[in-house]
């Protein structure tokens, strides 16, 4: 009854601010989730509501630091009420993931991966007679910055450069034991 | 471009043309042009990258015309016909010394063309960071790999293509190159 709205706005701040959702606007939440509360009220609970999450989203908070947080926020003057403070803690608790993961999308501004194919072929045809009959791997890459076109790099690699290719994605794997 | 061809000092000019009778020879995958054109302006010369590109696409489509109509140097030169008289004479004498040498060598097949549009995996450069924090989230913490690779395209120019991964990224093309080798062994 009372932690619906909430919680339903807490949805509502995280799906225009880290979802990528411009529809979701203050006039359409209170519309729907708080048609008796004034425009200014509604304002400033918005306000608030949406300037907790930032806290929580940025220091990306595990459940004891959420928890001393919100402690903190029930004592404060202006602050919560301990029902505020356990819904805000539920929807972290179900949302913190997602919401982390949109965070780094928004910090990844150079080019990325976004797909990969590949085939192997028989090379029937070639410039070298002792490359006829060899089979080559194909491989397509779908490279691009987040929201934008996509390049697609189309690359032919026998057997040696993928054994080349292995050896360096071994070194990879191996370093990234040190995270 | 073809007058900035004045530019290039003899010595570079005649390292191109090797690198790129090396190249319709296969025995490099491509021209270096950007490892070249930097040398180029270090030893003071104003060229761009670009320019050297077209340069270096004008004398393979020379080198590689003269192949398939089996010309000999004197032909060849004869060929330029008109932009004999626009190229400068070291250039001339660097197109005739190297096709004498090794002009005889290159054997183009017809569907060279055709196979334009993949390129040549070269190498791979790569490196593991960790991003820390942002304007949007001060606790980012999260581990990507980028990587370069040097590829040498259709026309055989070789250049670097770098993008990002994230680990669960990372390791699903680690493991589609796994799964390449095994089929390419079972072939």
């Amino acid at each position: 009854e009372g932690s619906k709205p909430l919680s339903a706005l807490l949805s509502g701040i995280a799906q225009a601010a880290y979802y990528g959702n411009a529809d979701i606007t203050e006039e359409l939440l209170r519309g729907q989730l708080y048609p008796e509360a004034a425009p200014e009220e509604f304002r400033a609970l918005r306000a608030k509501m949406g300037g907790l999450l930032q806290s929580i989203a940025s220091a990306d908070m595990d459940l004891n630091q959420l928890e001393a947080f919100l402690t903190a926020q029930t004592k404060k003057q202006g602050g919560i009420t301990s029902d505020q403070a356990a819904v805000i803690a539920k929807f972290w608790k179900n949302h913190r993931i997602k919401i982390h993961e949109s965070l780094i999308n928004q910090s990844r501004w150079d080019n990325v991966l976004k797909n990969m194919n590949w085939r192997v072929d028989l090379k029937s045809q070639s410039r070298h007679i002792d490359q006829i009959n060899t089979p080559v791997a194909i491989v397509e890459m779908e490279l691009g910055k987040n929201g934008q076109e996509s390049e697609f790099l189309c690359l032919e690699f026998d057997e040696a450069k993928v054994s080349q290719m292995l050896k360096k994605l071994s070194e990879i794997e191996e370093s990234m034991t040190l995270l | 471009a073809a007058d900035k061809i004045h530019l290039i000092p003899q010595d570079f000019f005649a390292e191109l043309c090797e690198q790129i009778i090396q190249h319709l020879n296969h025995k490099i995958p491509g021209v270096n042009t950007a490892e070249l054109c930097q040398r180029i302006q270090t030893s003071g010369i104003e060229i761009n990258v670009g320019d050297l590109a077209q340069i270096t696409n004008i004398v393979s489509f020379l080198f590689s015309t003269a192949a398939r109509n089996n010309l000999s140097a004197e032909e060849l030169v004869a060929t330029l016909g008109n932009a004999v008289s626009t190229l400068p004479k070291h250039a001339v004498q660097v197109i005739r010394h190297v096709w004498n040498e090794q002009g005889k060598s290159i054997s183009v097949s017809e569907d060279a063309r055709n196979t334009a549009t993949v390129g040549q995996f070269v190498d791979v450069k790569w490196k593991l960071g960790v991003a820390m924090s942002s304007d949007t989230c001060r606790s980012l913490k999260y581990p990507y790999v980028t990587v370069t690779l040097k590829v040498a395209d259709p026309s055989g120019q070789i250049t670097d293509k770098s993008f990002e991964m994230t680990i669960p990224q990372f390791k699903n093309f680690f493991r589609q190159f796994k799964e390449m080798a095994a089929v390419l062994e079972t072939v």
